[in-house]
């Protein structure tokens, strides 16, 4: 009697679930780097609430049951910024980011430098080159960094350029086991090694690579979850106005 | 319900788009501008289930986790320090910097601050101040009787006295450069001051070590590109909208599990 409700009140759970990572990614609709969330949801059989003593018996109940939020690695688009200290990775590469809770990788291109000169993300971290953190003298100007993530620089007032570093760039053959670290960063769980990045990733410089959060397909969605939710409601309510009725008629003394 | 304020960190970050957006276009005019740029990231996850958690004894993992985000944050409003376009003025006190570096300006309490504008005037004793009236560092005093102002690409400002034939050199304009100009605080007026993200200022002459040029004559106006903002203006306004529709979707969704109780 109480399964429908209860199956129910799961669809629900979930959908109010996936409503915030809807949300989320609406909400990060704007954020250098960000990779949207989809959640992903699975039937969970219960079998004991099968009663196999009846004539004809009892189908299991199915409920439902949030799986897991998946990342859409898919890339964004790539925003012209002319700042020459902003790169997008063309390709499923990562920057390696120095934090204080350890190497996180991201694809936040959007960098800077700090007061020592060190290339750092917006937040102020460490962005790490083939040779760890990567300094710039106070008279480089002309920064130029190559497809491959050779940063150059003119020094004073030499004619010739020299060579600041190479930005590291990694690869994951399991991309789906790294985690959200906020920031914009992502970080690798235990046994997941970075590696050489895939071939033909490239480095654009003066550019950074949006969001890849899909607007309408997020509203679509949203549209969705809010009528299913709704829809749900209504079937709570019928099985609740049954219920009632049933009490009632039920209850009914028959007048003899 | 989550989403609630998980979309209202969405608005309060396009509001801080529009909101740098609306600076820009207002100083699309203003000379030496520099266009900023909201920066966004995102907040912390609740990892509900971790990816990598033991799905079974038999050792299964689980190949992804439920990560609910909780929002966005802007982490800055980094300046766009390229090039400005140069317009020609006509005017000898009049100069604009072609590359690198800033004009280093003595402020009234002593310390100094950093311009891009270089709409320069004369003051009552013949000094080169900038438009407030701040005398631009070093001093150079212009005689009175003084004629034929030049200022050359080394930033070298001579004059032609009477009775004279040829120029006397009456100064040199200094140009100041940063590792990071992005760090510069702008505290209106045209004027930036040094802060421990820009690094510390480089005093040197213009044309050299990779400071720019000085061009007498022009003015460099603002890097704002009208296009881009109106754009990124249309970008930022939907996606406002879009925030504000998850606040109905999940207010909906409230009220018909309100509904459900009669």
């Amino acid at each position: 009697m109480e399964n429908a409700l209860l199956v129910g009140l799961s669809r629900q759970m979930a959908l109010s679930h996936e409503l915030d990572v809807v949300a989320n990614n609406i909400a990060n609709i704007d954020t250098t780097g960000f990779k949207a969330d989809k959640a992903a949801f699975s039937e969970f059989l219960m079998p004991h609430a099968a009663d196999q003593q009846f004539s004809g018996s009892d189908r299991k109940v199915s409920f439902v049951q949030d799986r897991a939020t998946w990342i859409d690695f898919g890339p964004g688009a790539i925003e012209h910024t002319g700042d020459p200290l902003n790169v997008a990775l063309d390709g499923k590469g990562y920057l390696v980011v120095q934090t204080p809770r350890g190497q996180r990788y991201t694809r936040n291109g959007a960098l800077s430098t700090n007061a020592t000169g060190q290339l750092v993300t917006s937040e102020g971290y460490q962005v790490l080159g083939d040779g760890g953190p990567i300094t710039f003298q106070p008279t480089d100007h002309d920064i130029s960094i190559s497809p491959n993530g050779i940063i150059t620089v003119r020094e004073g007032a030499s004619t010739a350029d020299s060579q600041r570093g190479k930005l590291q760039i990694v690869g994951f053959d399991q991309m789906q086991l790294l985690q959200k670290d906020s920031s914009s960063t992502f970080k690798a769980p235990n046994g997941v090694n970075a590696g050489p990045p895939p071939a033909g990733t490239r480095v654009i410089q003066g550019a950074v690579e949006k969001s890849n959060v899909n607007a309408v397909a997020e509203m679509a969605r949203m549209i969705q979850i809010t009528r299913s939710y709704s829809d749900i409601a209504a079937i709570l309510q019928q099985q609740g106005d049954q219920r009632r009725n049933a009490l009632q008629q039920l209850s009914q003394q028959p007048s003899s | 319900m989550r989403a609630l304020d998980t979309a209202a960190t969405g608005m309060a970050a396009m509001d801080l788009k529009v909101q740098v957006i609306a600076g820009n276009i207002a100083n699309m005019s203003t000379t030496g501008y520099k266009s900023q740029r909201a920066e966004f990231q995102d907040l912390i996850y609740e990892h509900v289930q971790r990816v990598g958690a033991q799905a079974s004894d038999q050792g299964n993992i689980l190949p992804v986790g439920i990560e609910l985000g909780s929002g966005v944050k802007a982490v800055g409003t980094p300046r766009l320090m390229t090039q400005g376009t140069l317009t020609q003025t006509g005017n000898t006190l009049d100069v604009a910097i072609q590359g690198d570096g800033f004009f280093k300006i003595l402020m009234p309490d002593g310390t100094f601050s950093y311009s891009r504008d270089g709409s320069f005037k004369m003051d009552a004793q013949g000094r080169i101040v900038q438009a407030e009236g701040y005398v631009v560092q070093p001093g150079i005093t212009i005689p009175a009787n003084a004629s034929g102002l030049t200022i050359s690409n080394q930033g070298q400002v001579s004059v032609t006295l009477p009775g004279s034939t040829t120029s006397t050199v009456l100064g040199q304009l200094t140009l100041t450069r940063f590792t990071n100009n992005a760090g510069l605080q702008a505290n209106g007026d045209n004027l930036y001051t040094a802060t421990p993200a820009s690094g510390t200022p480089q005093d040197g002459l213009p044309a050299t070590e990779g400071s720019g040029t000085i061009l007498q004559g022009s003015l460099e106006q603002s890097n704002v590109e009208a296009v881009t903002e109106i754009s990124n203006l249309i970008a930022a306004q939907r996606a406002y909208e879009m925030n504000s529709k998850v606040i109905t979707a999940a207010d909906q969704m409230l009220q018909s599990t309100a509904q459900l109780m009669r």
